[in-house]
């Protein structure tokens, strides 16, 4: 096999091993977006898929299609967090390195409603935004970004979370969310010491 | 987990890693810092859009800390600037070879304090001589990789962090380009000289005409236009070498020209005080005659 070959298949096993962590996220005709699987039946995506709703639908790559309710949510950061029945679904791994602008990154999302689809390109900055709620840390890439993207993962090459699209921040730009921001925003959620939580 | 792409984005990241350590942030403009990179150890090769003033430059360097800087140099033509650091602090990039179409590239930038930022992309074309608003650079390069707002005066790199341009939008146009590394390290060569790029003079006006099927023949070549000289300064190095009008020029130091562009391009490098040999048809036949090229008023 050559280099592209190779490239190739190791693409295809990538696509394969997270194509179960992702889910669609609907909100009755405010549209779709994307989630992540975060184990223990916890789905977190952006905030702006979910508006004001307290329960929005969850669909599997499985085609299995759950009511998820809206557990914690952090507009700051623009995150929410949804949970569905814990029956064994896979859990995304949440990188815990430090991302590096160069390196090869994948948005994962539904771009038009177009499902699973595979977007790549490179980090190209690890820096803030400055937004009316302050100082947000992102990640920005050069990979192509639609509706249909928010609440989808940015992955590395390895196939790891590095962050969560989020369209309302980037205007054309990609940026996302990073993973160390997702981390304390589970870990908040799951201690229940939630800023502000809608139970 | 090692597979073939994490290796790849492994070594991209680290491609990004060592050209950043030759890429600072230049603060020479009202708006937003552009980049520039390390030409020598006190040298930093910019864009010369980018420089808007010529006192109170500073530069962050890729360790965080700021210099002044002074500028020792600017070509209008290639949008090309030098500037001066007072002590050697810098790690000079390293230029790459001739660049390939379809060959992967990062654009560099460090436009702000948080760090250097990468885009990706190929080499989508590559071309030249063309026409500048202020003069003329003699190739081109293209790539798709997204060029980030500051972006002008940081480099295009290879896979493996070397040089093989400076990208700048200063030609307009919304269009970015590439100078390639071995055109913009001539000029920076002349810059940190003598601080301007001196341009080739013929003086001559011509216009590009059709070669007669006798001349063609003549010229044992695929040849189908040269330029007819129509005037002929006075006291200009045509002048002096015989050069008259209705000599159509055919070449220049053995390089076909068929239109401006080619001669601009030639008379761009440095040739200037230099005796080159200009080729025309003289009552169709070809004759050399050697023009010792004088600088461009």
């Amino acid at each position: 096999m050559n280099g592209t070959a190779l490239l190739d298949s190791a693409l295809d096993e990538l696509l394969e091993r997270i194509r179960p962590v992702l889910a669609v996220v609907q909100n009755g005709r405010r549209g779709a977006g994307a989630g992540v699987l975060a184990g223990d039946g916890l789905v977190v995506t952006n905030l702006h898929v979910v508006g004001r709703a307290h329960s929005v639908q969850v669909l599997l790559y499985d085609d299995t299609q759950y009511e998820a309710h809206v557990v914690a949510t952090d507009p700051k950061v623009d995150l929410a967090l949804l949970q569905i029945p814990q029956n064994g679904h896979a859990a995304a791994v949440f990188s815990s390195g430090n991302p590096r602008p160069g390196e090869l990154v994948y948005a994962f999302g539904h771009p038009w409603g177009s499902r699973n689809v595979l977007t790549g390109g490179v980090l190209s900055a690890v820096t803030s935004l400055r937004t009316r709620k302050g100082l947000v840390p992102i990640l920005r890439a050069d990979v192509q970004l639609a509706p249909g993207n928010s609440g989808g993962p940015l992955l590395n090459a390895a196939g790891e979370v590095l962050g969560l699209n989020s369209m309302i921040f980037g205007g054309d730009q990609s940026v996302a969310i990073p993973a160390s921001l997702i981390r304390s925003f589970l870990a908040g959620a799951r201690t229940d010491k939630l800023p502000e939580a809608v139970l | 987990m090692s597979n073939i792409l994490v290796e790849l984005s492994n070594s991209m990241a680290e491609a990004v890693e060592k050209a950043a350590a030759s890429t600072v942030m230049v603060n020479a403009r009202r708006r937003m810092p552009a980049s520039g990179i390390a030409y020598e150890d006190d040298l930093i090769l910019t864009a010369n859009h980018v420089v808007e003033r010529e006192d109170g430059i500073t530069v962050l360097l890729p360790d965080g800390s700021e210099a002044e800087a002074r500028l020792a140099g600017r070509d209008p033509g290639s949008d090309l600037a030098l500037l001066r650091l007072e002590k050697k602090r810098l790690t000079p990039a390293e230029p790459a070879r001739q660049a390939r179409i379809g060959q992967i590239v990062l654009a560099l930038g460090r436009p702000s304090q948080a760090g250097i930022e990468a885009s990706l992309g190929v080499v989508s074309a590559m071309g030249g001589p063309v026409l500048t608003p202020n003069g003329s650079i003699d190739k081109y390069i293209r790539t798709d990789a997204t060029p980030y707002p500051g972006f002008s005066g940081g480099p295009l790199v290879d896979a493996d962090g070397r040089v093989v341009g400076i990208n700048t939008s200063g030609f307009g146009r919304g269009v970015t380009l590439t100078i390639p590394a071995e055109t913009a390290w001539k000029i920076a060569e002349q810059l940190a000289r003598s601080g301007s790029v001196k341009r080739g003079y013929l003086g001559v006006r011509s216009e590009p005409v059709e070669l007669s099927d006798a001349a063609r023949e003549a010229l044992k070549r695929a040849q189908s236009t040269g330029l007819l000289l129509v005037s002929v300064e006075r006291g200009s190095p045509a002048e002096a070498a015989k050069l008259i009008v209705g000599d159509i020029l055919v070449g220049i130091d053995g390089q076909p020209v068929t239109e401006h562009d080619a001669l601009f391009a030639r008379l761009a490098g440095d040739v200037v005080g230099k005796p080159i040999p200009v080729e025309v048809l003289r009552g169709g036949k070809p004759q050399t005659f050697v023009v010792e090229i004088g600088a461009r008023p």
